[in-house]
């Protein structure tokens, strides 16, 4: 499906909130590197898909009316094998009937793992000021607790890219640290740069939430992603 | 910037008449502050029979509509009545097709009640369809000290100067006005911005940023109409010209009290700091700082490293001076073995330092060693600024003269040396008093502590790297 089709879909079915194989797709069509998703709606269809991607993969719950997947007990990591897979796609759903009754649950989707990294954040919001903007920070307490982000009017340049990066005060993570290696901050600063020129682009995107992205030693990908459609779209 | 508005402001600014509708006593600030104005007759408009005595006692003739007074083209008006009347004058200015208007007015949408908030719609209305331009609603006006347009009775006519003021709030326009020039930078034209219904903070900032006079851009904000219109603006004007921004409203409750007194939008203050690293802007915390940045980057030379070489009256201010700088990204580094040699020569007591900073207890007795010693750090190649302290410890009471030729050394510094070089004033004995206004006449930067000197460097080295950056 191409970029135009989902927000189309969406629209028609009366949607703000992409699910996440809609929202990566989306991602995707722009050049930015998410992690491989495919949806499955049996136990089957999950394992199925696992071989196509290569393990280890990710099993997350597939549902319109959730969007804290993890909060939900819908996120289950580092699946090895076929049968981890298949138990997994069990989990996932019975936890996520259990603690969000009423959900409507499509099914799962299988995702590729990313490499291990340091965890940021990439969002997008709409300022009633300054119309779109991009916000960076470090995944996890950084951005929950110690509100370490910085933030840039989109669309960034170059500079403001790399400045944005070095501005948080967690910056030194990003640099390595005791055995994790320095991440690829080149690549970083590209995958800022494209996700600022995609919602520059994409007018009718409200927000957006890239998190986590795991930035690795050769490289930068998003392993979740959120989009969120403007309301006068509808 | 829109032709049309610039002519209109060109005109507004040297206005051939002015006139100032519903003025009150016992103050008549807005009459007072013009019946002076050396470039045209200023008028009067009140219908209240109590007012116009005290009116005409100034001088100034009043009448009882804008549509009376003797003139075809009207070119300044100061609206001065309540807020329910505000539609109407506007009215009369559309039909007497007023160049500029101010209105002084206060009370619209930063009241957050309806009537407020109905008339601001009102007013944001006329002003489109009339294309009539307006100050305000909710400021203290416009001023051209030049040419004798005042925005308040404190304020005088003087020679033209170089800075710009535009801020929303009255009081703040009133402090950076009479505090910069106090600190021997006057003001080319100011603009109380208040509530920027008509035009916009974006429309005055690219106006300034046209304006040959004005140098520098000193702003007040506590939000903008419009971002993106602002933001371009302030990517084009800060490439030309430092534009420093004191952005009130930083905090929750800074924001809510912004609400309530120019209606403005809260946006997350990360934001607007992102904004000035992506434009070249100088955020800054307070109108000190504002009066300090604009002395360094008005009176010194431009700041290109971090590296700073200090004089310092004792060994405290060593270490405390020390302590700034690195708060403010600079480094107070070791300096050159020959640089060392020569010192050495001078600093014969025990005690005291020359390992940069250095630590004068004592050893400067007179000018031809503080010269020496200025010399030293200007010829120093791991030295990029220069600060010395002029304060209670470096009187020299058996020297009547010591800070005459001080200040002789200190000018020859200014003029032979690329470096950077700031007087940082301490204490308030006679010695800082006195200085004080030759460093002034002299445009040599002094500024009175050593943490606003570091902070006002340190923000002066980030301007200068940021221009080099964008304009590369």
């Amino acid at each position: 499906m191409t970029t135009q089709s989902i927000i189309d879909q969406a629209k028609k079915e009366k949607r703000l909130i992409l699910t996440e194989e809609e929202s990566k797709t989306l991602l995707a069509d722009a050049n930015i590197r998410t992690t491989k998703i495919a949806a499955a709606s049996t136990r089957d269809e999950a394992i199925n898909k696992a071989d196509e991607i290569g393990y280890p993969v990710v099993v997350k719950i597939d549902s319109t009316d959730i969007t804290h997947k993890s909060d939900v007990g819908g996120v289950s990591v580092n699946l090895k094998d076929a049968n981890e897979v298949g138990e997994a796609f069990d989990t996932v759903i019975s936890s996520a009937k259990e603690n969000a009754p009423g959900a409507s649950i499509q099914g799962v989707t299988v995702q590729e793992m990313a490499d291990p990294g340091v965890e940021v954040i990439i969002g997008l919001s709409k300022d009633p000021q300054f119309g779109p903007v991009l916000m960076f920070g470090l995944g996890g307490i950084a951005v929950e607790i110690l509100k370490d982000v910085a933030f840039r009017i989109v669309p960034l340049e170059k500079r403001d890219a790399k400045q944005l990066i070095r501005e948080i005060k967690g910056f030194a993570m990003l640099e390595g640290y005791r055995n994790l290696p320095a991440v690829d901050l080149e690549k970083l600063e590209d995958l800022v740069l494209q996700v600022s020129e995609f919602a520059w682009a994409h007018p009718e995107i409200a927000e957006m939430d890239l998190n986590p992205v795991i930035a690795q030693a050769d490289g930068a990908i998003a392993a979740d992603a959120r989009v969120i459609l403007e309301e006068e779209s509808q | 910037m829109d032709a049309t508005l610039k002519k209109k402001l060109d005109i507004g600014f040297n206005p051939r008449n002015i006139v100032v509708v519903g003025d009150k006593g016992p103050n008549y600030n807005w009459l007072k502050s013009s019946a002076e104005y050396p470039g045209g007759p200023t008028y009067s408009v009140q219908l209240d029979e109590n007012e116009i005595p005290g009116i005409e006692e100034l001088g100034i003739k009043n009448f009882k509509s804008l549509h009376d007074i003797p003139e075809d083209e009207i070119d300044y008006v100061i609206i001065a009545v309540p807020r329910r009347i505000v539609p109407f004058i506007l009215k009369d200015c559309i039909e007497k097709k007023v160049t500029l208007v101010a209105c002084y007015t206060a009370g619209f949408a930063e009241t957050h009640e309806e009537e407020g908030i109905q008339l601001s719609e009102t007013i944001i209305n006329m002003c489109k369809e009339a294309d009539l331009a307006m100050v305000g609603p909710n400021c203290l006006c416009i001023s051209n000290p030049k040419v004798g347009l005042l925005s308040n009775t404190s304020q005088r006519t003087g020679p033209g100067g170089f800075v710009g003021v535009l801020s929303m709030s009255g009081t703040h326009t009133g402090t950076m006005i009479s505090a910069l020039t106090a600190h021997g930078m006057p003001i080319s034209k100011s603009v109380s911005m208040g509530n920027s219904l008509s035009i916009e903070q974006s429309d005055w900032l690219e106006y300034l940023g046209e304006d040959e006079e004005t140098k520098i851009i000193c702003m007040y904000l506590e939000g903008v109409r419009n971002g993106r219109q602002f933001y371009d603006s302030l990517k084009k004007v800060a490439a030309k010209k430092p534009v420093v921004i004191l952005k009130g409203g930083q905090t929750a409750d800074g924001a809510r009290a912004a609400t309530s007194h120019t209606a403005s939008l809260a946006s997350p203050f990360a934001i607007w700091s992102g904004m000035f690293q992506q434009t070249g802007a100088i955020g800054v915390n307070s109108t000190d700082e504002i009066i300090d940045v604009a002395k360094v980057l008005t009176m010194a030379k431009p700041v290109s490293g971090n590296r700073l070489g200090v004089i310092a009256s004792t060994g405290g201010q060593s270490v405390l001076v020390s302590d700034a700088s690195a708060k403010h990204d600079l480094t107070v580094p070791a300096l050159e073995e020959s640089s060392y040699e020569k010192l050495r020569e001078l600093f014969t007591l025990t005690g005291n330092s020359y390992r940069n900073p250095l630590d004068v207890t004592g050893v400067l007795n007179t000018a031809e060693e503080g010269d020496m010693m200025l010399n030293v750090l200007a010829d120093d190649p791991n030295i990029d600024i220069i600060a010395m302290e002029v304060g209670d410890f470096t009187q020299r009471r058996n020297d009547p003269d010591f800070y005459d030729n001080m200040i002789k050394n200190f000018q020859s510094i200014k003029e032979n040396s690329d470096k950077p070089f700031i007087v940082v004033q301490t204490g308030m004995e006679d010695v800082v008093l006195k200085t004080r206004e030759t460093l002034k006449e002299k445009g040599i930067p002094s500024i009175y502590s050593f943490l606003r000197g570091t902070q006002a460097l340190g923000r002066a080295k980030d301007y200068y790297t940021a221009q080099a950056e964008i304009n590369s």
